[in-house]
């Protein structure tokens, strides 16, 4: 049986995205695979919220501003976790849609395992509630694994020599 | 995490009893407090109230969405208030708003904040879903119906 080479994690600012930089970071040191860790700053959700009128264009400019400095803060906390067990880890940052862009790097780097957060245990039948992970569940063209259990995938991150 | 996530019977607010723009912010804030979301009633209301104060988040179709940024949350909090008389937000269309959804997030989570708000965009599109919203019976109905049951 292959085992997964290239390992891609979502991280969003979430603590469930988090957990699951812990798990990947788990997997990949198992593995030993590869691991990028990914940040997408959602300009296309910014876009809407400013055709809607709901942000201003200033406000617009300094969420982009602070989901920049939350990219760099939440990809160097992955990395600084992934250190700590003596894993190397690739990390980046897009723009744009953030299921779009989970996609295009799927495909681009060739990875064969996708690692999310929970995703909602509410399922709403409404569309508007189709979040952006869940999305790119759905359509990635790689296995993709939802970690779960935040306490026992800490104690196997800790366990992790 | 998805706005469907935050959306429970105790930060709904139906009917609003407020008057006017600032008693909205106030009892929505209440709301949160009350629910056990928030500690620091004061700190919530300045950050909403700041943005309101640049510009009114009063939309069209009797839609309103303020918000703010505050570290006085560790989490993207929601309330929801329903008028069905409608209270003047200042809105965009002069039309007095009925649907009211406040959102204060911690500054360091910008991303779930923003994917929120787009979600509260998405729904105030649908003006049939939002008419339903606003003639809820009580807080029950509106989960009911934001969880599409």
């Amino acid at each position: 049986m292959s085992t997964p080479k290239k390992i891609l994690v979502h991280v969003d600012g979430t603590e469930r995205s988090i957990t699951a930089a812990q798990y990947a970071i788990c997997l990949a040191s198992f593995y030993h695979a590869d691991l990028t860790a990914l940040y997408v700053i959602n300009t296309r959700a910014m876009e809407d919220l400013l055709k809607a009128r709901i942000f201003l264009k200033d406000e617009q400019m300094e969420y982009e501003h602070d989901m920049e400095a939350d990219a760099e803060r939440y990809l160097n906390y992955v990395d600084e976790l992934a250190v700590k067990k003596g894993l190397s880890i690739t990390k980046k940052s897009s723009r744009g849609s953030v299921h779009k862009e989970i996609i295009d790097l799927v495909k681009a780097d060739d990875i064969d395992l996708l690692v999310i957060g929970e995703l909602s245990r509410i399922r709403s039948r409404r569309d508007e509630f189709y979040d952006e992970a869940e999305r790119a569940m759905r359509t990635v063209p790689c296995s993709v694994l939802v970690v779960k259990d935040e306490d026992k995938v800490w104690e196997m991150y800790e366990s992790l020599v | 995490m998805s706005l469907i996530d935050l959306v429970v019977e105790d930060i709904v607010k139906i009917p609003m009893t407020s008057n006017d723009k600032p008693d909205v912010l106030r009892e929505l804030v209440q709301t949160l407090k009350d629910a056990g979301q928030i500690d620091d009633f004061d700190a919530v209301l300045q950050a909403v109230q700041e943005r309101e104060d640049k510009l009114s988040t009063g939309l069209e179709n009797g839609i309103a969405v303020p918000h703010g940024k505050t570290a006085a949350v560790t989490r993207l909090k929601l309330a929801i208030g329903i008028a069905p008389n409608g209270i003047d937000f200042d809105a965009m269309d002069k039309n007095p708003s009925k649907l009211f959804f406040l959102l204060v997030a911690p500054p360091d989570q910008s991303g779930p904040h923003v994917e929120a708000l787009a979600e509260i965009a998405k729904l105030g599109q649908s003006r049939a879903f939002c008419k339903a919203l606003v003639n809820a019976d009580d807080a029950k109905e509106v989960v009911d119906l934001m969880k599409g049951e």
